[in-house]
């Protein structure tokens, strides 16, 4: 039966390139659309005003072909468009878009996707280290906990070549927001308590000019059951997740069985910088 | 198939005073757009202002489209555009004196 079912996908030239466990909760090719990707924001009461300074501008997604001023458009890995996610021109600046959807059952899950990152290509050098960071989190509630996986591939910090992986567990301080006290909000992407991925050094294929874009895979499973990050991969390095963990805390109103990926890019000069997703896949065992 | 829709917050809660410009938008799946500026707060004379679109081929360099989104004392003003390639951003400039806290919306049709 596996056998049938691995012969079914790699007869699909889109779904040949993942390993999706038994069911396929949402495969988003962006030659379709958007997909239900969009911009994330942070919690507000009567006035934009009262969001966190860090939620204020995250930026909307893209449909990307991936145009350059040298060359012309690149496209995409499969097909012509890509999901483009766009920081503004300034050092610290993040760009940040999830999708929100809910698990039916505590078991394993799979995130795949094909991705890319560049600065935009405003100066005629290499730029291999104007682009901070990207990263992947997943946003989920049980009936107990409300818990937050964050991965990050750090790829230079104030001009230097970092080139790893990194997670974040801690907790940033969770505000009032507003004046009902039902509304609070935390920052979790704040640049501060990340800590290292054990032997998570990886050298990514950046190329040679800022023009060239090359496709990258990743891969990270859960488990919803034990509320662990279970593998990380990247293209041909599976890290060893032990002492990686999750930001957690006691479940909050209004949020059962929420299961949100967020995506985002942040850079370190001001300039802006672009992650590409080609594709995303979210398979869970259910 | 039912044509794509798709509308991106370009600014929110974004005060323009002096010269400004959008973020640049890549957008050359759609062949309609439509610019629409709420304003949530002004001060000093805003109403006249002329807000010019702007097309460009590789989201750096950009070139006047010609059409004008005027501002007026209404809560949203809007300006239609087509024919824009790839990469299309807003530009201005108030009046010295002058601000507007917008909400930027870009609404694009395929």
């Amino acid at each position: 039966m596996e056998d049938f079912r691995r012969a079914l996908l790699n007869a699909d030239p889109r779904l040949g390139k993942f390993d999706p466990l038994s069911r396929i909760i949402y495969y988003d090719d962006f030659d379709q659309g958007y997909q239900g990707w969009s911009e994330l924001i942070g919690n507000y009461e009567d006035d934009l005003s009262s969001l966190l300074p860090g939620y204020e501008d995250l930026r909307p997604p893209m449909l990307s072909n991936a145009t350059m001023w040298d060359t012309g458009s690149a496209g995409s890995m499969e097909g012509n468009y890509a999901l483009k996610l766009a920081t503004r021109a300034h050092a610290g600046h993040i760009a940040v878009d999830l999708k929100r959807v809910t698990w039916r059952h505590r078991g394993p899950l799979r995130l795949e996707t094909y991705f890319t990152f560049k600065p935009e290509a405003t100066e005629l050098r290499l730029s291999e280290t104007d682009v901070r960071a990207v990263g992947v989190l997943f946003d989920i509630q049980d009936s107990e906990n409300r818990w937050m996986p964050h991965l990050r591939y750090l790829n230079a910090l104030n001009g230097e070549q970092l080139a790893k992986w990194q997670f974040k567990r801690y907790r940033e301080p969770l505000l009032q927001i507003g004046g009902t006290g039902k509304t609070r909000s935390h920052f979790h992407l704040a640049p501060t308590h990340w800590e290292d991925v054990p032997n998570g050094r990886q050298i990514l294929c950046y190329n040679e000019i800022a023009t060239k874009l090359n496709w990258h895979y990743m891969r990270v499973d859960l488990d919803l059951a034990s509320r662990h990050i279970t593998r990380l991969q990247c293209n041909d390095r599976i890290y060893n997740l032990t002492g990686v963990e999750p930001m957690m805390m006691p479940a909050m109103a209004n949020l059962w069985c929420m299961l949100n990926v967020v995506f985002w890019v942040e850079t370190d000069v001001n300039k802006r910088a672009f992650l590409y997703l080609d594709s995303v896949l979210l398979s869970g065992e259910w | 198939m039912v044509r794509q829709n798709y509308t991106a917050t370009l600014e929110r809660n974004r005060v323009f005073q002096g010269e400004f410009a959008t973020e640049p938008y890549e957008c050359g799946w759609a062949s309609e757009a439509i610019f629409f500026v709420r304003k949530l707060e002004t001060t000093g004379r805003t109403v006249g202002a002329k807000l010019r679109v702007q097309i460009s081929a590789d989201g750096i360099r950009w070139s006047d489209e010609e059409t004008v989104l005027r501002l007026t004392s209404a809560e949203v003003d809007f300006a239609r555009v087509k024919h824009f390639g790839n990469f299309l951003r807003l530009v201005g400039k108030l009046p010295k004196g002058a601000s507007a806290r917008v909400i930027v919306s870009l609404s694009l049709k395929e």
